[in-house]
């Protein structure tokens, strides 16, 4: 038997949102927020790529640091990374660390104007979520157009 | 509760560190953003030079002293953010203070690798191992 408080069965008419679930007596509850049952949102892959970027520019210095470390070991050492630098894993690598260093100016700026209180609303939320998942892309992209196009890289 | 309950305008003030840890967190994460803008630039610049001009970048007081201040306010947030996401995903008190522990060890460690290496540059010392071996 069904009523509009105690559905047997969960449709498109009965639950247009798609969110509910039904307790075993019977009875729709919306589904509890656990990892699995929530909908995609951009502000929450904002939030995610914020700290797999902050793990990977912590990767980035350190690859830095190694960088310091051939040039301060003279010509010879610094001779050999450059030549891996020039391969195309190298390019490859050096492409990646840009975009995660895009990625860590955008979302950073995007957590600092979120922790001030200001652009909390879904729309500017959203927006400066999205500028901070996809801006990282074409500013990256055009970076390395830049650096062909002065021959500072060629493959 | 030990200690006496203190008000600032009228709020409570912690009794602990409050929220200067998230404070200082905000003010590096805020330093990086022109600081990092500074190395985009710069690494746009030093992209397909070789050794000798790299070397003679390094030698530019500016340029060394923005390298360095990078580095100690990059690997300071780090091992900040690196606790807050520690202390997220592991609960175990001994796991999480050791891991806490070897993160800002690890930071620690880059921090003054870098500055000695940028110290070395900037004054045109001899290259490693100088005086070592050969």
């Amino acid at each position: 038997m069904t009523s509009s408080n105690n559905h047997t069965t969960l449709d498109k008419a009965t639950d247009p949102t798609g969110r509910l679930v039904l307790q075993p007596n019977g009875r729709p509850r919306p589904m509890s927020p656990h990892l699995q049952v929530w909908r995609w949102h951009v502000t929450m892959t904002a939030s995610i790529l914020f700290r797999v970027t902050i793990g990977a520019a912590s990767v980035g210095a350190a690859m830095i640091v190694g960088v310091l470390a051939a040039l301060a070991s003279g010509p010879e050492a610094y001779a050999g990374l450059l030549g891996f630098m020039a391969s195309p894993l190298g390019v490859l690598i050096a492409f990646g660390l840009t975009v995660v260093l895009f990625s860590f100016l955008l979302n950073g700026a995007r957590h600092l104007i979120n922790d001030t209180g200001q652009g909390l609303t879904p729309k500017a939320a959203d927006m400066l979520s999205n500028i901070a998942v996809w801006g990282p892309v074409p500013l990256a992209i055009l970076f390395f157009i830049g650096l062909f196009a002065t021959g500072r890289v060629s493959l | 509760m030990s200690g006496t309950v203190q008000h600032k305008n009228g709020v409570r003030v912690s009794q602990r560190h409050g929220a200067g840890e998230w404070k200082l967190e905000k003010m590096l994460l805020a330093a990086l953003m022109p600081l990092g803008l500074w190395v985009a630039v710069s690494a746009f610049s030093l992209t397909g030079a070789d050794y000798a001009e790299t070397a003679a970048w390094f030698t530019s007081k500016l340029n060394a002293g923005l390298a360095i201040l990078t580095l100690i306010v990059f690997f300071g947030f780090s091992a900040l953010a690196w606790k807050v996401i520690i202390e997220d995903y592991i609960h175990k008190p001994g796991t999480k203070a050791l891991l806490i522990g070897l993160a800002n060890l690890v930071f620690l460690a880059l921090t003054a690798a870098s500055v000695f290496f940028i110290v070395r540059l900037a004054l045109g010392s001899a290259p490693l191992p100088a005086g070592i071996g050969a």
